[in-house]
Parts: structure tokens; C-alpha cells; sequence
């Protein structure tokens, strides 16, 4: 079991591309590095598009608390959501200004108590995005520089077992240049496991590979998962292949966990209309998908209010199956929507749309208040907020919910 | 013709071959230690040892003149702690040559292991290596061939130094003159023919010298 709870502000990106070297760990001693500051340089993938978009003004602030058991869980999100940082920050090569991250119970990183583990005595396997094979070894080298404290024999023999495990025996003595996209990923993987690791943190493994390669390495992935029930992390940004491989799914969104709980659940798996109505979900809309962005994992849909309404509006919402151009259904709940009489600034939700309030409804428990935004939104308030806000008929207000609180419908 | 003497040659190479020694060993790690490490003064620390690099080299011998002398820090020192003299010995030769050397070593070494992406040194440490470990079996073989390249260049940098040698460790045929001071001498002399001995040698060696690292270089690329 992984706990995790990291807190940790980036600097804007001109500051951190001045000095493009990473600051490391001390060689002088567990004491020294312990304590030093892994500042890491901003450059990384992961967090170039979180300042494009301009909203995140170049900081960045990651903060996710979230437990992993052993198995698969997917980290999901778009670029620059913190994917890769949170799991730097949990191999140790980047340091959380505030949290707590530990191995079956044992503390790797305490801000609380001072904790702070070398990377290197973390026993964390950890494949790169890029993988990161040495490229003046081979892959047998690569695998044995893993492996733990042995004789030389046996060190090559455990080495020459995992790369037979992963079958990629053959490319023993060949050089990471000289050996195929796929076999690389099995080789990197193999040198993960070497040092046998407590936990596994994979990077988009599959992101560079062709589909037949990647079904057959997701096969042996759920063969590896079933033998050695470690805690596995595993950064995606595909639906399929979170679908087919995770347990659990972390939906990450501008550094913060978003939504959490069994792939099939947090991606909305499609659910029927009428049962998304019975439930009392108030806001379900037709309308068409004008784009997908299968980077951000989002798709925009223009909504058609039905009969009675004169206008549209478009919403993003999470990617789904629908094509360009194809009708949906979408469906928002009346509490998952912000209501404010200002237009929202600074808000992670991606849906900020101007309305006015077109009928305000009394129910028993709660007060729907109707907005007209070219569809008509049913948003939920306490009846303090009503009187507070002053809502009434006519007024302008603005709705705001994230992408995520939107859900695709079966029609 | 008068005899040739070659044994100022082999002076020089014996002095290069000891100074170059030095020069990679102190030039790498502080070339790891301006790359990989972030700390106060570390560019005023860079530019302190490349000065030798543009200081006239009399200038640089002044310097090393008033360190080592026998009334220097440094000549005081080794004179207490070994009886011996600095200056006007091999030893000063060594010591010039070095230090006009340190600065190719140390700029070539630089370059070379800020290329090295730092991802690898990470993926090292999940790996559970220690520090030593990571710069001996990642840093190290990455960076070798720029490493090799200012060993390289600091040889021949310290196989053909003049002025900082001249003024540390003097000109005594037999003992301090080495090739480039015997080539002046015999100039002044008039003894051509040993001049252009010399000359034609010590071209040689630096020439088989280049090429030879070039094709090691090229080789390991492959």
C-alpha cells in the first residue's frame, strides 16, 4: 500500500529555465542529501501546457492526497495535470514542500518529522517516460547495474532471468539504440523490477508503441500485476488503456485529484438517459461533438436546448467515444454546478458560461435556481445562499463546473 | 654538425605526461562539482581556473613565482614538509604546466558532462546507486570522450608551455630546460640544426598525438 499526500509549488517557468541543471543529491552522505533541495528544473513535459492555457499564470501548484493498494492504479489527466511530478516527488526526485508519502506503512517522505529517504534507498522501480536505458551499456548491463549487492555471476544470471521473463532474452548484448521500440519497454521494465522494488511507477510506458505491441506488453503488465501485487502507478493519458489495465483511477486536473474510484466509474462508462433521470440528475442535453482533444483527454460539445430554446452552448467535457460531429448526451447534476453573481475568476473548472436566472423552483430540501445560457441549466442552492445572493428572476449570473461533473449519456 | 641533444624533449614529455596525470584528476571533478552542482561562487570558482587561460603567461609565472618560492605559502609548506624546493626544479615545471592546462581540461570536461542527461542519473538513484557509484558507471563513460578530448588538449597545452615554465623552474640544461625553452635557447644560440630538431619532433608528437585521439574518438562513437 502507497499513501501519498504532496504539496508542492512550482516556480514560474522563466525563473527555473534559467538554470536548466538539476540540483542533486549530495554524494557526501544520506545526512547531506537528506536534507538538500531537489529543485528540479521546469523544463519537464509534464508542466509546459499547464502554463499555456494562461490561466495557471505561470505557477503551479500540486497538491494530491490519494492511497494506492497493490495493483494498477492509473494516474489519469491531461499534459501538465502533475502526473510525472507526483510521481518524481514519490521516487524522491522531487521534494513536496509539505506531505507525507509512505511504503507499506513506512515513511519515505515526513515533512511533519523531517523524513526525507534517498532516492536510492527508496527501493522504488521506476520507468521513464523516455525510459531512460543507459545507452553505453547493453540490455543485460542495463538489467545488472540493477540488480542488488550479489557476485558478479549471480548478479548477470538474475539479470539474464528477468530479460528472459520479459522476453527479450535476445537482446542481451545489444545496445539500447540497436533494439526495437517495444523490446526497449520490456528491457526498462525488466531493470525496474531488478532492485525488486516495493512500489512501480510507470510513465506513459506505452504512449511511443504500436497497438499490437502495446496490447501484448498491457497482456504481460496483468501477468507481472497477478504475480507480484505490488502497489503499480501507471501514467496515461489513454482511456483504453485505463480501462483495460486499472483496478483504480486517479483523474488528475492542474495538480489536484479531481475524481477517484474503479476506471469504469470515473470515466463515465456510458449510462443510460432515462436511468441518469431517475437518479435526478436535472441537466441532460443533446448535442454534437465539435472537437476532440485526445491530448487533454477532452472533447468540446455543443448543446441544443430542445424544443423551446432559441440558442446553444458548448461545454467541455470528458473524451468519450463520440466522434467529431456525432450527437450526444450530456449530463451534469444540479449540485455539481457553482452559481455566482460575479463573473469567476481564477477557477480550476473549465465551464464558466453567462445567464441569467430565468425562474427560480422550491423544492423540499433544496432551490433549483433555472439559468438561461442558450440551454437552461438547473443549478441547486441552500436557500441562505438564495437570500444572501439575491437571486431573482432576470438577474445575470455565471455557472461554472468542471469537466469532469459532465457525463456522457447513452441517448 | 654538432651533436643533437633530444634530452630536452624528453624532459617535456615526461613533465606533460605527470601534469596531464594531475590536470584530469583535479580537472574532472571539479568540472562534475561546476556542472552538476549548484552553489555560491561556483562561476567566480570557473572563471578563477580559467584565468590562466588569458593571463599573459609571465603574468601567470609571477604569480606562481611569489606561491612557490621559498618564501611562499606553498614553498614554505612543501619545504617543511619534504626539505625540497618548488621552484627552479621539475617539480615547478609540473606545477606550471598544470596549471595552464587545468582550464582546457576543465572546460572540455564541463561541457561534456553537462550533456549528460541528467534522466539517467535519476533513473541511477531509483536504481538504488549511490552518488559514487552513478558518476563511475553513468556520468563518467557518457562524458568520456569530451573527457579524453581535454586530456587531450591539456597534454599538448603542457607539452609545448614556455612562459609560466621559464620563469618557475628556470632554464638548467639537464634538469628544467624543457623542449620549447631548449628550441628559444638554441635559437638564441645559432644551433639551427638542434632548434629544427627539436621543432620537427616536438610537431610530431603533437600531430600523432591529435590524430591518434581522433580516431579513438571516432571509434567509440560507433
Amino acid at each position: 500500500m502507497l499513501n501519498a499526500r504532496i504539496r508542492k509549488a512550482f516556480a514560474p517557468t522563466d525563473e527555473a529555465d534559467s538554470r536548466p541543471n538539476e540540483e542533486v543529491p549530495s554524494p557526501v552522505g544520506d545526512e547531506a542529501s537528506a536534507r538538500g533541495d531537489h529543485k528540479v528544473s521546469a523544463r519537464d513535459d509534464d508542466r509546459r501546457p499547464a502554463r499555456k492555457d494562461g490561466r495557471a499564470s505561470g505557477r503551479f501548484v500540486l497538491d494530491v492526497d490519494f492511497n494506492a493498494p497493490p495493483g494498477v492504479t492509473i494516474l489519469f489527466g491531461a499534459s501538465g495535470a502533475g502526473k510525472t511530478q507526483t510521481l518524481k516527488a514519490i521516487a524522491g526526485l522531487v521534494r513536496p514542500d509539505e506531505g507525507f508519502i509512505a511504503v507499506d506503512g513506512q515513511a519515505l517522505f515526513d515533512s511533519s518529522r523531517g523524513v526525507n529517504t534517498p532516492v536510492n534507498r527508496r527501493r522504488v522501480g521506476y520507468v521513464f517516460q523516455n525510459l531512460a536505458l543507459f545507452p553505453h551499456m547493453t540490455a543485460l548491463e542495463n538489467v545488472e547495474f540493477a540488480v542488488g549487492n550479489l557476485p558478479r555471476r549471480e548478479r548477470r544470471a538474475r539479470a539474464r532471468a528477468l530479460l528472459e521473463r520479459f522476453k527479450v532474452g535476445h537482446t542481451a548484448r545489444r545496445r539500447p539504440r540497436a533494439v526495437s521500440g517495444g523490446e526497449a519497454q520490456r528491457v526498462a521494465l525488466a531493470r525496474a523490477l531488478a532492485g525488486e522494488p516495493r512500489l512501480l511507477l510507470l510513465d506513459e510506458p506505452l504512449s511511443a508503441l504500436d497497438e499490437a505491441i502495446k496490447l501484448d506488453i498491457i497482456a504481460d503488465l496483468k501477468e507481472l500485476n497477478r504475480r507480484l501485487r505490488l502497489p503499480i502507478l501507471y501514467v496515461t493519458h489513454s482511456r483504453d488503456e485505463a480501462l483495460t489495465l486499472g483496478e483504480r483511477a486517479l483523474v488528475l486536473e492542474r495538480g489536484r485529484v479531481v475524481a477517484e474510484g474503479e476506471p469504469h466509474e470515473v470515466f463515465g462508462a456510458p449510462v443510460k438517459a432515462s436511468v441518469a433521470r431517475l437518479t435526478g440528475v436535472e441537466n441532460i442535453f443533446e448535442g454534437e461533438v465539435l472537437s476532440r482533444s485526445e491530448d487533454a483527454g477532452t472533447m468540446l460539445v455543443e448543446l441544443h436546448g430542445g424544443a423551446e430554446a432559441r440558442g446553444a452552448c458548448r461545454v467541455e467535457v470528458p473524451l468519450g467515444r463520440a466522434r467529431e460531429g456525432e450527437r450526444v448526451c450530456v449530463a451534469v447534476s444540479s449540485g455539481d454546478i457553482l452559481l455566482a453573481t460575479e463573473e469567476p475568476r481564477g477557477l480550476s473548472a473549465r465551464n464558466i458560461l453567462a445567464g441569467r436566472v430565468a425562474r427560480v423552483e422550491q423544492r423540499a430540501e433544496q432551490t433549483l435556481i433555472h439559468v438561461e445560457s442558450g440551454v437552461t441549466w438547473a443549478a441547486s442552492v441552500t436557500r441562505q445562499s438564495l437570500r444572501e445572493m439575491k437571486i431573482e428572476t432576470g438577474k445575470a449570473v455565471w455557472l461554472a463546473f468542471k469537466t469532469y461533473s459532465c457525463r456522457i449519456l447513452d441517448s | 654538425m654538432r651533436e643533437i641533444d633530444l634530452f630536452p624533449l624528453w624532459l617535456s614529455l615526461q613533465v606533460a605526461a605527470v601534469s596531464t596525470l594531475f590536470v584530469v584528476l583535479s580537472g574532472v571533478a571539479l568540472a562534475w562539482l561546476l556542472a552538476r552542482k549548484n552553489f555560491f561562487g561556483r562561476e567566480a570558482l570557473d572563471a578563477l581556473v580559467t584565468l590562466p587561460l588569458v593571463l599573459p603567461p609571465t603574468v601567470l609565472g609571477y604569480y606562481l613565482l611569489v606561491l612557490l618560492g621559498r618564501n611562499g605559502p606553498a614553498g614554505r609548506l612543501f619545504e617543511a614538509l619534504t626539505g625540497g624546493q618548488l621552484v627552479f626544479t621539475l617539480r615547478g615545471a609540473v606545477i606550471a604546466a598544470s596549471v595552464g592546462a587545468l582550464p582546457l581540461m576543465l572546460k572540455t570536461a564541463r561541457a561534456a558532462i553537462a550533456s549528460v542527461d541528467a534522466q539517467f542519473e535519476d533513473a541511477a538513484r531509483t536504481l538504488g546507486k549511490s552518488e559514487w557509484q552513478i558518476f563511475r558507471r553513468v556520468t563518467l563513460p557518457l562524458a568520456s570522450r569530451g573527457i579524453l578530448a581535454g586530456a587531450m588538449l591539456a597534454f599538448a597545452r603542457s607539452l609545448g608551455d614556455f612562459g609560466a615554465t621559464l620563469m618557475v623552474a628556470g632554464n638548467i640544461p639537464g634538469r628544467t630546460q624543457t623542449a620549447s625553452i631548449a628550441i628559444y635557447d638554441a635559437v638564441q644560440a645559432g644551433r639551427d640544426s638542434q632548434a629544427l630538431a627539436l621543432v620537427a619532433l616536438l610537431s610530431l608528437v603533437a600531430f600523432t598525438l591529435l590524430y591518434a585521439t581522433n580516431r579513438l574518438v571516432s571509434a567509440s562513437l560507433k
